[in-house]
């Protein structure tokens, strides 16, 4: 049961917050935030110590190896940001859009929600990964629509109900379907089935069902309408969290499926998978060059950012899943960076480009964090951004699509154009009026960007961290 | 009746349900066409494990497991689209328009 030991651990950290608030009467003190941010970083030290070289089966069902090991640690410290980032959402005068209530009842959405991603990951049958995806979605619409006074968050939330619950329809659509062709609920059958009869018309109708609904769930390119307002919506935190967290979730579901049940028909899905990649990052990167609103602008980046790590999926397995991991590492310092800066510009003006104005003369080290941040994003070299991306493209043109890695990268410049403009609005263009509210930053924003911006030089100046992740992945 | 009768039935209750979605002005109404959707794949599961698995026992819990999940969707939605009348005092999509961009 060593392996099962993150699972537990969650659990019981959830409902001991959940119960301790009962106990002491709904107080907004900052015990509830104390005892999330300590017991998630406890997580992860503890996920840290587990042995990576290992495979365990639970309950027949459940398996834990180090690659699920290893997306556990995105999720737990994606949620470790949510919690440092929506500190200051809790406290009056932290946010202009209003004080968020319920305090305690946020940090403990987020940590079930990070239980159903456990869930996907570990999944070993259809009903698993269909259990654990609702999980982890289901959450997500609470949490978007969390400022109930607000206009925006509600018909943010209303929005991504009513896709999320029908990609969940669609979903299970093709679960049904693949179970039919293979007889039973393992993957194992499944890959059989993939195997044996490639050509089997409810194979093919199985497979497109569930494309189309992870698509919504990671924002590909025909289903991706939602993504912006969902973004534009919800409470900053809920944006970061939903950015990172749910996207890799549908990442690691659709590698773990491409991979396991379904590698038999690898040959079959490259040229999909390629196509989806190229409208994905085509659509994020044309969508974001006309945004001036920040969150809609991170919404149509992730969606290129998206479409990148799909090109990946071309590649061979071991090369997909470590490049992938490492990438989404990568991407995940460097949202929650950019997050940071934008909960601390929400404090008292809009969320806006323009808002970002006079910020390298008033504020010149957060203005270099996010510099860092937007080069780390568009793939400046001696960054963690670059050698992402590299391994990315590096996983396409080993399978020979050179066509296609040549257009990704045309497409990273777009990218970097939109990305620099962040940085004009910094650095070059004045400000019309001088600002009198100052960015205030606490110790806890102060560490968490030290953290990330280290994350992100490092990650790419030392090789250990990409080449821990390949030997997991071996 | 044969599994095809019963594919079909499913993939046409499908079919009414995102037609549903796509053209449904009511939030209620978008609710419970997804609600066809889901029933329709229950009924895939159900003629699946009856007509053609070897594990026949998985597909027949398969739908108990969706109902209870899907009550629990449903739970909230209906959650989010009451906060969303108390905010705007009418349940019509067209409503849903104030981000953009």
């Amino acid at each position: 049961m060593n392996l099962l030991l993150p699972e537990f651990f969650l659990l019981f950290l959830t409902f001991f917050i959940l119960s301790l608030d009962l106990w002491r009467n709904k107080s907004q003190s900052a015990l509830s935030f104390h005892l999330s941010w300590g017991g998630l970083l406890a997580l992860f030290v503890l996920l840290l110590a587990l042995p990576y070289d290992q495979e365990q089966v639970y309950f027949g069902g459940y398996t834990v190896n180090g690659t699920a090991l290893l997306f556990k640690q995105i999720f737990v410290l994606s949620a470790l940001f949510t919690v440092l980032l929506s500190r200051p959402y809790f406290t009056p005068g932290g946010n202009r859009r209003g004080t968020l209530k319920y305090r305690s009842e946020f940090y403990c959405i987020i940590l079930l929600c990070t239980f159903g991603m456990f869930a996907v990951v570990s999944a070993k049958d259809l009903l698993t990964v269909f259990i654990g995806m609702e999980l982890a979605t289901i959450p997500l619409y609470i949490l978007s629509g969390y400022q109930k006074e607000d206009a925006f968050s509600v018909e943010a939330s209303t929005k991504y109900i009513i896709m999320g619950s029908l990609s969940t329809g669609l979903l299970l659509f093709g679960y049904s379907f693949l179970y039919g062709c293979a007889g039973s609920l393992g993957f194992d059958a499944i890959a059989a089935v993939a195997q044996s009869s490639q050509d089997e018309p409810l194979l093919k109708l199985g497979v497109l069902f569930v494309f189309a609904a992870i698509g919504f769930k990671l924002t590909l390119f025909p289903f991706h309408m939602w993504a912006p307002d969902v973004y534009d919506g919800s409470p900053t935190p809920v944006t970061a969290f939903i950015s990172v967290s749910s996207k890799s979730v549908a990442i690691a579901f659709l590698l773990i499926l491409v991979y396991g049940p379904l590698a038999p028909m690898h040959g079959y899905l490259q040229p999909i998978l390629l196509i989806l990649a190229a409208a994905t990052m085509t659509v994020g990167n044309l969508g974001a060059l006309r945004q001036l609103k920040l969150r809609r602008f991170m919404a149509y980046s992730s969606i290129a950012q998206a479409g990148y790590i799909i090109m990946a999926m071309a590649g061979t397995s071991e090369a997909a899943w470590s490049s992938i991991i490492y990438y989404l590492f990568v991407y995940a310092a460097a949202n929650y960076a950019l997050f940071f800066i934008i909960s601390l510009i929400g404090r008292h003006g809009n969320e806006e480009f323009k808002s970002l104005q006079g910020m390298g003369k008033q504020h010149p080290v957060l203005a270099a964090v996010l510099l860092l941040t937007l080069f780390s994003l568009g793939g400046i070299p001696p960054l963690a951004g670059f050698m992402g991306k590299f391994l990315l493209f590096a996983a396409a043109a080993e399978q020979g699509f050179y066509a296609m890695v040549v257009f990704a990268a045309l497409n990273s410049t777009i990218s970097l154009y939109y990305y620099l403009l962040l940085a004009k609005e910094a650095y070059i263009i004045k400000p019309f009026a001088v600002k009198n509210n100052l960015l205030q930053t606490d110790i806890v924003q102060k560490v968490s960007l030290m953290v990330l911006t280290s994350a992100m030089i490092f990650f790419g100046l030392l090789p250990v961290f990409s080449n821990a992740i390949r030997a997991t992945v071996h | 009746m044969t599994l095809s009768h019963c594919v079909i039935l499913s993939l046409i209750l499908c079919a009414i349900g995102v037609y549903g979605v796509l053209t449904r002005r009511n939030l209620i109404g978008i609710l419970l066409s997804v609600e066809v959707i889901l029933n329709g794949a229950n009924i895939n599961f159900a003629a699946f494990a009856h007509f053609r698995a070897v594990d026949s026992v998985a597909g027949a819990i398969f739908p108990i497991f969706v109902m209870a999940v899907s009550a629990c969707e449903m739970a909230v939605a209906l959650a989010i689209i009451i906060s969303m009348y108390r905010r705007k005092r009418r349940l019509d999509v067209y409503n849903l328009e104030e981000l953009h961009g």
